[in-house]
């Protein structure tokens, strides 16, 4: 499935909507969003991940170029993210630095 | 189709994962190996394409073949990019370091190597050679 990234931006609450397959080529599009969303200078920043149906290590990347460009302070959620995701997020450690919901909590 | 020829370019990444998923189902692999094999191989060929042809300045194509015996499914993953073994890269830092203050190189071979029973490399005359095994399930 072609990968899609949409944002959305409420207060200081920036969500993006993820659907498809994440990989290097798609990268680039999941980062625009994230520049975008840096632009309102957003708190948080909750990644909707339900039909994310793959996520390689661009993926991972893009998570850095996000704190990189938000700042260290925006706190990352990923959420209801399919459990083939999930394990890449643990095998890397990366859930140490995000925060996994299997539905927002805000 | 048991080898696929496609550009060194990211948009192969696509028809390369289709080659990897149909490959896994005639192997018969389940849901997760499925997905941890089609990671293993898009991680080499994203390194091949960003770090092997576009970092030297050249072109080349990408070439995947694979080998099903009643035991393993074996994938082989070629280029004539210049020589680089991924089993010589040193894995990641610590990985419970915070996003911030860890380097993120070599996520993707960690990836690989964790993804398949076995990942091996070669360099032959003038070809990178990354075989990727997994053992099939057990007959029923």
């Amino acid at each position: 499935m072609p990968f899609d990234a949409t944002l959305s931006t409420e207060g200081q609450v920036a969500t993006i909507t993820l659907t498809g397959e994440l990989d290097a080529a798609a990268a680039p599009a999941f980062r625009a969003r994230i520049e975008e969303a840096a632009g309102a200078s957003p708190e948080r920043l909750v990644l909707m991940a339900e039909r994310l149906s793959y996520m390689s290590s661009a993926g991972l990347r893009s998570l850095v170029f996000a704190k990189q460009k938000m700042g260290q302070a925006v706190d990352i959620y990923i959420v209801a993210a399919q459990d083939p995701v999930i394990e890449t997020i643990r095998l890397t450690g990366f859930d140490h630095s995000v925060i996994m919901q299997e539905a927002y909590v805000g | 189709m048991d080898v696929l020829e496609v550009p060194g370019v990211l948009e192969s990444l696509q028809p390369i994962a289709d080659f990897v998923k149909e490959a896994s189902a005639e192997a018969g692999l389940e849901r997760r190996e499925a997905y941890r094999l089609r990671l293993a191989v898009d991680e080499i060929a994203t390194n091949v394409v960003l770090y092997g042809y576009e970092r030297s300045g050249q072109t080349g194509l990408l070439r995947i073949a694979k080998n099903l015996d009643s035991e393993r499914l074996t994938l082989c993953l070629e280029d004539t990019s210049p020589p680089y073994d991924p089993t010589a890269q040193a894995p990641p830092s610590d990985l419970s370091e915070s996003l911030e203050s860890r380097p993120i190189g070599g996520l993707g071979v960690f990836l690989t190597i964790q993804g398949v029973d076995d990942f091996r490399y070669e360099y032959v005359e003038g070809h990178n050679r990354n075989y990727f095994t997994v053992r099939r399930p057990a007959a029923v």
